[in-house]
């Protein structure tokens, strides 16, 4: 049985046990992998297409045609173009638009979305290192980084199981610790509730260390 | 007099200046959307250690988002509102720019 983060004289501490360390460093594991096949669609190695993007500019106007050219011109005068979110749910929860105006998100997306996911990877990565050992020892500096990759593995989960607001979020802790996780959903949840657990009590005892007001 | 004349360029000269700092530091709203997956705990955690806010305005804050679905947790010009909103996709909370009215 897993016991809480809680605060020690060097950091934080939490007792896992070897599957519940191996199950979150998978799932970080699985989070890295869905960020990097973003990455990889959104910006490919250009290597061997050079030739062909001398002539993409000729190419898309030989396509365009007639609106085409047309929007050509306005992006000419204007800003860049933008990049679209991703299309799994769960990603774009993970990458999610940074204004309300689809055009301006997709603007601010291409200026800011790389960033974003390598900050993530790094997070997932120091979290893994972080679960190789019991029990799970978190420096000061390490423990906000461990706690957004639980949040990020959480995002992922609750995407993946639907959760939309207050009462489908409701239903899974209620649904969970109910026996034996019998489909991938209620093992799903399980996981949900666990990693939810885990970083509630992470950020309560960072809550509890901040210097109080000044 | 000279002087006045003087007075009255540099005061044109300055309300032009003025003007054009104004106009491109408009100010934006880094505005924080609830979801029902992001902890109280954390929102708060986040909060103060990243915008310096007190305790009790980090959980005023958390409160108005949890309740009323949104609030403005920061405000400045363009750039920095747009630094705020990737940290705050960094950390995984629902984060958008909004011209201030």
């Amino acid at each position: 049985m897993a016991r809480a983060f809680r605060p020690t004289t060097r950091g934080y501490k939490a007792e896992l046990e070897t599957h519940e360390r191996r199950l979150l460093s998978q799932l970080c594991a699985d989070v890295i992998t869905m960020l990097q096949q973003r990455s990889q669609q959104v910006d490919p190695e250009p290597a061997g297409e050079a030739p062909d993007d001398e002539f993409a500019h000729f190419r898309a106007e030989l396509a365009g045609l007639g609106a085409g050219l047309d929007e050509q011109q306005e992006h000419d005068d204007g800003a860049e173009p933008g990049l679209d979110p991703p299309e799994d749910q769960a990603l774009a929860r993970l990458l999610p638009d940074g204004a309300a105006d689809q055009q301006q998100a997709a603007q601010l997306r291409r200026l800011t979305e790389a960033s974003v996911r390598e900050t993530k990877i790094a997070d997932l990565r120091a979290a893994r290192m972080a679960l190789e050992h019991d029990p799970v020892t978190l420096t000061d500096e390490q423990a906000p980084v461990f706690g957004r990759a639980l949040n990020d593995i959480r995002l992922t989960l609750a995407s993946r199981l639907g959760i939309e607001d207050q009462d489908d979020a409701e239903r899974i802790h209620q649904s969970a610790g109910q026996g034996a996780a019998a489909t991938t959903e209620e093992f799903m949840a399980e996981l949900y509730v666990f990693t939810t657990w885990l970083q509630e009590t992470l950020f309560s005892a960072m809550l509890d260390v901040l210097p109080e007001d000044e | 007099m000279s002087t006045t004349a003087g007075s009255t360029l540099t005061r044109e000269a300055q309300d032009l200046a003025e003007g054009a700092a104004v106009l491109p530091q408009r100010p934006y709203h880094v505005v924080v959307w609830n979801d029902p997956v992001n902890l109280m705990s954390y929102v708060a955690w986040v909060f103060r250690s990243y915008f310096g806010h007190s305790s009790e305005r980090a959980h005023q804050l958390m409160m108005q988002v949890h309740t009323e679905g949104r609030a403005v947790v920061a405000s400045g010009p363009r750039e920095k509102a747009e630094q705020d909103v990737t940290a705050m996709h960094s950390y995984g909370l629902q984060a958008t720019l909004e011209e201030a009215e």
